[in-house]
């Protein structure tokens, strides 16, 4: 049925390849403009930042291209370097466990308890945060955590301590609170668009016939929400990869994280060294989207949020 | 019941969750508008009393004002374009059959999946050291795009998606063209979906950041400019600033809520029709 009205492509006689061939790109003409800006001006650059990776520089600091494997070499030699990625890694790890369990919480508070029309409700009180400016968010938490800011003037006016402290901002405390603040809202919104398809009965069935909450919980809940779990996983992860404003405004000077190094490399004209960087932060990316793509649901994040 | 003996207190724990989480969510936007209108030089607790001061200290700053009229510019323009090149893509993407369907889709969600920076130092890279551009505001209009054409093109894609084709096959029985058909009963059916494309994409435009700081030549946008500002030191008209965006924003995605609730409603009202009839 609906290949009779796909187009002309498929009604012209299979004879007449010419007319099939202007059909066809009839046909696709207003895919140009967006396959244009994908592949020139997304693809290209990523694949020419891959190619700089391997590019050495002269004395001038330019790029040539002579094939090296030295931007890569100088970056794992440097212990700074390595331990940058490696606490990147840890921190997003932390903060996604800490994102999906608040959020897996409230989800299920949400899905399980609430009325649908109240937990949409919810949902929406939940998401509007994260759609207002990212910058701003981040520079919000300057007026909590910094010198000044409202925690230390609460806890000094408690007497829990005596005068304001350093303590919450401008080191990895303050990227960690912020990073989390910034991501929970779509570890929520996933976690909640698989809750709310979950019948919950099956939790009281799997009961009366012995299970134990936790088993059931275990066996029949988890299982079905698994590409739930996994997309807000990578939504919560992937971003931290690349995070650099965050740590810049409340990471201080021993807080930065891997994205922080590729940002002074470029701000700092050391090109290919900022490629290879990158082209690192790229391949983790891709690696986790290959590894988990047939549980993404991105079109449930965008499309709904 | 052996579900109800745990079951309240489960219940009672998971709301405070919740309850704590709202807070978290919204104690430091709330405390960013309550300082924009504190006296004090330097905004903090205790407040000091209440004041204009910043608002308009914040209209009488040019600099300022040029980076807000950038950031619109940039933004009508953005979003100008990115809703007629994804609303194309996305007919093209539901309806012909393209050669590598999914290695297509993958295509257009990539740049929404991977991190803004490395977007922009790409960018950077591709327009500094290969194109030999200078950057300017079309270096970050090309940079806006990569990431509003994506979410246009899924927006108007998934709408286009549970558009109802009998409605169009009913119209070429009627003697429509296949473009008065579209002209006339698909774009007017999926112009909330579209409004909603443009909406979002003139609110990612304004608040974006990490593509545009890489992208940005000498004259700043909003974002680029409150960044340098807040990195070297206190400015409590930021705080003003920030309270007019968010106002501005929440604004926005309201009319973008407005026009995907009105789009849903129509589709699903056809359905219903048609399954009555």
């Amino acid at each position: 049925m609906a290949s009779e009205i796909v187009g002309g492509a498929a009604l012209a006689p299979p004879t007449a390849i010419g007319v099939r061939r202007g059909a066809r790109l009839r046909q696709l003409a207003p895919f140009l403009p967006a396959a244009v800006i994908i592949v020139g001006l997304f693809l290209v650059p990523l694949a020419l930042m891959f190619a700089f990776s391997f590019w050495s520089t002269d004395e001038n600091l330019d790029v040539i291209p002579v094939w090296t494997l030295e931007n890569y070499q100088n970056f794992f030699t440097n212990p700074t370097y390595v331990r940058t990625l490696f606490k990147t890694m840890v921190i997003g790890t932390g903060v996604t466990i800490v994102c999906l369990a608040v959020a897996f919480a409230v989800a299920y508070f949400l899905a399980r308890y609430v009325s649908r029309q109240w937990a949409r409700i919810a949902l929406l009180v939940i998401i509007v945060p994260f759609w207002t400016s990212y910058l701003l968010r981040v520079y919000s938490w300057q007026a909590i955590l910094g010198e000044r800011g409202a925690l230390n003037q609460v806890l000094v006016g408690l007497g829990i301590i005596d005068e304001p402290s350093l303590l919450f901002v401008y080191n990895d405390f303050g990227t960690f609170i912020v990073l989390v603040y910034l991501y929970i809202p779509f570890a929520a919104l996933v976690l909640y668009a698989s809750l709310e398809r979950f019948d919950f009965t099956q939790l009281t069935a799997a009961q009366d016939l012995g299970a134990s909450p936790i088993r059931a919980f275990r066996h029949v809940l988890l299982p079905q929400i698994r590409p739930g779990l996994i997309t807000a996983c990578i939504f919560v992860f992937i971003p931290i990869l690349g995070e650099f404003l965050t740590p810049s405004m409340v990471g201080g000077a021993q807080g930065l994280l891997i994205a922080n190094l590729l940002a002074n490399f470029f701000k700092n004209a050391l090109i290919p060294e900022g490629a290879a960087v990158g082209f690192l932060i790229a391949a983790f990316v891709t690696v986790l989207l290959i590894v988990f793509r047939r549980y993404l649901r991105i079109e449930d994040v965008v499309v709904r949020g | 019941m052996p579900v109800s003996r745990h079951g309240g207190t489960v219940r009672w724990s998971l709301r405070l969750v919740f309850g704590a989480l709202i807070v978290f969510l919204y104690l430091p936007i709330l405390f960013m508008v309550v300082f924009s209108f504190d006296e004090g030089a330097t905004p903090g607790l205790p407040i000091t009393g209440f004041t204009l001061h910043w608002y308009e200290a914040m209209l009488n700053n040019r600099v300022l004002l040029r980076a807000v009229g950038n950031s619109i510019i940039v933004a009508v323009i953005v979003s100008i374009l990115a809703t007629i090149i994804g609303t194309m893509a996305a007919f093209v993407l539901v309806r012909a059959r393209i050669r590598f369907p999914n290695a297509t889709r993958i295509a257009f969600t990539l740049p929404i999946m991977v991190p803004g920076v490395l977007i922009g130092v790409s960018l950077l890279i591709y327009f500094a050291r290969v194109l030999d551009f200078s950057l300017s505001l079309g270096t970050v209009i090309a940079g806006h795009l990569v990431v509003t054409v994506p979410f246009v093109v899924l927006i108007v894609a998934s709408r286009l998606q549970s558009f109802d084709r009998f409605l169009e096959w009913a119209a070429a029985d009627l003697g429509a063209s296949p473009r008065q058909a579209i002209r006339h009963i698909v774009l007017p059916l999926i112009a909330p979906a579209i409004l909603a494309g443009a909406l979002i994409s003139v609110t990612l435009s304004i608040d974006e950041f990490v593509i545009t700081w890489f992208t940005v030549g000498s004259q700043p946008t909003l974002p680029t400019f409150i960044y340098t500002r807040v990195k070297f030191g206190v400015t409590p008209e930021v705080n003003a600033v920030a309270t007019v965006m968010l106002v501005l924003t929440l604004g926005t995605l309201g009319l973008a809520g407005v026009a995907m609730g009105r789009a849903r409603r129509l589709t699903g009202r056809m359905r219903r029709r048609r399954q009555a009839g």
